[in-house]
């Protein structure tokens, strides 16, 4: 199910709702636990087996990780949760990548596997990941109630799409948690800005690209348009997302990390990964780097982590070639960044210019759907595919999207936070606060029943 | 204060929330969408078969979707806020230019031209090549014609499509009507152009057949009473006035009958049984129908007319009767043309092909 479709919005969300605050406390988790598995299942139904058998793979393995007195044993279980659990990502997600790899450079053709990729597969995973090595590390103890774990691992603010919530930070939480009605509005409000910077925005933006994808007659324009267009839907398509999962769980009384912090602002690379799902690269650190030895290693080995951790960040968003280079080249960037500190003596506006070039080109090899079309692609933006610099169809786009971009741009920057709460601290400012999310509501809600519907494009990973 | 205020606007927000939920949930149900002139969804069916296949699912959002409370008022906000907010040029590539609603009908799709060509092509040479028929082409261009480069919208290659007629059909002579029409000439809220306004174009036709050309005071201009919303009305969801149809009325045309070999039926030219009919423009010569034949009992000649047209052939043919005992409409879009020879003998009525850009464009419809 959809956070940006009319039956989560006005079925199932109201319904959970109702429901959550008026079942006693010890019944809310069971409430959360349910509605997360229908809402899972809504989707995907005959995968719904495998968000079981996971949570009940991971509460056993947590459990005995938990009771096991010696080392040998907890590492057993702590090891076979993991091989389980990246065994079955490995299968869904990977194999047919590895098959198609192995035939091609073998010249045999082995039979794909064409297995469905269960939808947020890859964040329910590295979730779970978290909660046995951590109780491994005696960072937290092992969860005793199957329903309080199940409803951490399921839990549908965030299941599909993150923040890759950890278990140790809402350990707490799960079982006692605080509602408060200041929670609820801020939930609230948090939520409709997400659902608006998906609707509004991210999915007009996917339009421009649809329409870019089908064109004929492209020009230079025309290809900088398409890039330009996508490093904004990808932002405003991910980061309302996490708003709408970090406000649907202040609803719910959890406090989740923060995902995004204007990493369009960065002034380098490695500023950027600190601000661009921060979830995914704070899991990445503590749980593949570190314990690789980090960058407390000779320098071979050093680069040898780095480059792991960088094709596993790029594989983890997907299957293909393309995202292991586009993981490996932000590998290579960031070991450029460290080795040659004059560049961050270099003018603020040519470090976030370069910044700017690198996201955007590099998430053109992020949206090919094959190397040669990424080269394509980026042919096409340096004038190198025998098109023309402006026609009058990337014209008509320029203008059309004119106001769609500018609003994208500020909106990748804090002014509108900033001159929110500015509003906000103005006699009656609130009121205006109050009437913005009202109008978000309706226009998302007309922008739905126009068919304006596109999934979000974090479900692949 | 503020606090205050802030609990008072979310319980506004959330009792909004609460009143389209349960309007959504428990309101009336709706069967047809009359601005998209559809079918609306209703309730799926639930069994196990289409739980585990994921068949009910997909189906609730469906419906859903077209079952949401004040459904047009929704698609009508979403239009206001990209056209005029999000400052887009289009709404489902519906714009509005000079208070006219028109289409973007672009790019130019030669392939389609092609498919129009080819089947024209093998009806010419399967009926009309040794008829010794006198055969026409026309096209009839889309409000985009006159609005779209003015408007800075995109426009097909209207040149190229013209061009593509007018060399691939050698054995038609090349009617050019262009210059007889401009965008007054069209609905405002409609693909179609307004009757009472085609004299001219009308004029240049019937000089091109070799036939006596309409006068103004053959005709009286008479108003229909229902309101006329055309098809872009619902599609465009924005706040437009609805107009008034007239129909070209004339002692001549009311005594003419229309056979509908469909149904068998002998109608008027003008059929005011449609007069509560979806389309109002179906009451020029009963809309969408595969082949008929206008008989006109006071014409000065026995000439015969066959024209192959599309829905604007509907409007415009009225005004061509008078000299011609017979007219027969054909849609191939609705009759195979490897059948028409059951129906129709070819021996030297004269012949033209009447088609809109719109169709030309998108001609996978034509059989």
């Amino acid at each position: 199910m959809l956070f940006s479709s009319v039956t989560f919005l006005y079925y199932f969300l109201p319904a959970v709702l109702i429901l959550y605050f008026l079942v006693p406390r010890f019944l809310k988790n069971t409430v959360l636990l349910i509605s997360s598995l229908i809402f899972y299942g809504w989707g995907e139904p005959k995968l719904l087996f495998l968000m079981i058998f996971t949570i009940l793979m991971f509460y056993f393995c947590g459990l005995m990780i938990g009771r096991s007195a010696e080392q040998r044993w907890k590492k057993f279980w702590l090891v076979t949760s993991i091989v389980i659990s990246v065994g079955l990502l490995g299968l869904f997600k990977y194999a047919d990548f590895f098959i198609d790899s192995f035939n091609a450079v073998t010249g045999l053709s082995i039979p794909l596997l064409r297995l469905a990729l269960p939808v947020g597969i890859s964040f329910y995973t590295f979730q779970s990941l978290s909660y046995t090595i951590d109780v491994y590390r005696g960072n937290v103890p092992a969860q005793r109630n199957p329903i309080s774990f199940g409803a951490y691992v399921a839990l549908f603010p965030q299941l599909i799409a993150g923040p890759i919530v950890r278990y140790v930070d809402v350990a707490r939480e799960l079982n006692e948690r605080k509602h408060s009605w200041e929670d609820f509005c801020l939930g609230l409000r948090r939520f409709l800005v997400g659902l608006g910077k998906k609707i509004l925005i991210a999915d007009n933006f996917a339009l421009l690209m649809k329409l870019f994808r089908e064109s004929e007659g492209k020009s230079v324009l025309f290809y900088w348009l398409y890039a330009v267009a996508f490093m904004l839907n990808i932002y405003f398509d991910f980061s309302g997302y996490s708003d709408m999962a970090i406000g649907l769980g202040r609803i719910f009384g959890f406090r989740f990390i923060e995902n995004f912090n204007y990493p369009y602002l960065s002034k380098s690379v490695t500023e950027f990964w600190r601000r661009w799902h921060m979830s995914l690269g704070s899991w990445f650190r503590d749980y593949i780097y570190i314990p690789m030895g980090g960058n407390r290693v000779s320098k071979a080995r050093w680069v040898f982590n780095i480059l792991t951790v960088w094709m596993l960040t790029g594989l983890w968003h997907g299957a293909a070639w393309n995202f292991v280079l586009w993981g490996l080249l932000f590998g290579v960037l960031l070991m450029v960044e460290k080795w040659v500190p004059a560049l961050q003596k270099l003018p603020n506006w040519l470090r976030h210019g370069y910044v700017l070039l690198i996201v955007c080109l590099s998430f053109v090899l992020f949206n090919a759907e094959s190397l040669t079309q990424a080269v394509t692609d980026m042919g096409g933006m340096f004038g190198f595919a025998g098109v023309p610099l402006v026609n009058a169809e990337s014209l008509y786009y320029l203008r059309s999207y004119a106001p769609l971009f500018l609003m994208g741009i500020v909106g990748a920057t804090p002014i509108v936070r900033d001159t929110a709460r500015k509003i906000g601290e103005m006699p009656y400012g609130v009121a205006l606060e109050v009437v913005m999310m009202a109008v978000l509501l309706i226009v998302c809600s007309a922008y739905l029943v126009d068919g304006s519907f596109s999934p979000f494009l974090y479900f692949r990973f | 204060m503020n606090q205050k205020i802030r609990s008072f606007g979310v319980i506004a927000i959330v009792t909004l929330w609460a009143l389209l939920t349960f309007f959504g949930w428990f309101g009336p149900k709706q069967e047809m969408s009359e601005a998209e002139r559809r079918p609306l969804k209703q309730m799926p069916e639930i069994t196990l078969e289409t739980l585990l296949n994921g068949k009910f699912m997909s189906e609730f959002e469906d419906y859903s979707l077209d079952q949401f409370p004040l459904r047009d008022s929704f698609r009508q906000v979403k239009s206001l806020f990209h056209y005029y907010v999000l400052g887009q040029k289009d709404n489902n590539d519906i714009y509005i230019a000079d208070g006219y609603a028109v289409k973007q009908e672009y790019p130019y799709n030669p392939e389609s031209v092609d498919h129009a060509l080819n089947r024209f092509s093998y009806l010419y040479e399967k009926y009309l090549a040794e008829s010794g028929s006198e055969i026409f082409m026309t096209i009839v261009p889309d409000k985009g014609y006159y609005l779209g480069q003015e408007s800075g919208h995109l426009t097909m290659d209207y040149d190229a499509m013209f061009a593509s007629f007018e060399q691939g059909m050698p054995w038609a002579e090349f009617v050019d009507i262009t210059d007889t029409l401009s965008a007054e000439d069209y609905y405002r809220t409609d693909t179609h152009w307004r009757q009472e306004n085609l004299l001219d174009t009308a004029q240049k036709l019937c000089e091109a057949l070799g036939v006596a050309a309409p006068q103004a005071g053959d005709f009286t201009p008479a108003a229909l009473e229902r309101p006329f919303y055309g098809v872009y009305y619902g599609q465009a969801a924005l706040p437009m006035d609805p107009e008034t149809m007239y129909v070209m009325e004339s002692d001549l045309l009311k005594d003419c009958t229309v056979l509908d070999w469909e149904s068998g039926k002998n109608n008027a030219v003008y059929d005011m049984s449609k007069l509560e009919s979806r389309d109002l423009y179906d009451v020029f010569l009963s809309g969408s129908r595969s082949l008929l034949t206008i008989e006109n009992p006071n014409a000065s000649t026995d000439r015969e007319l066959i024209v192959f047209r599309d829905s604007f052939g509907s409007s415009i043919v009225p005004l061509l009767v008078q000299d011609y005992a017979r007219v027969t409409l054909v849609d191939i879009r609705y009759i195979q043309i490897d059948v028409l020879g059951r129906f129709l003998e070819f021996n030297g009525q004269d012949v033209l092909f009447l088609y809109s850009t719109l169709v030309l464009n998108n001609s996978s419809t034509i059989k």
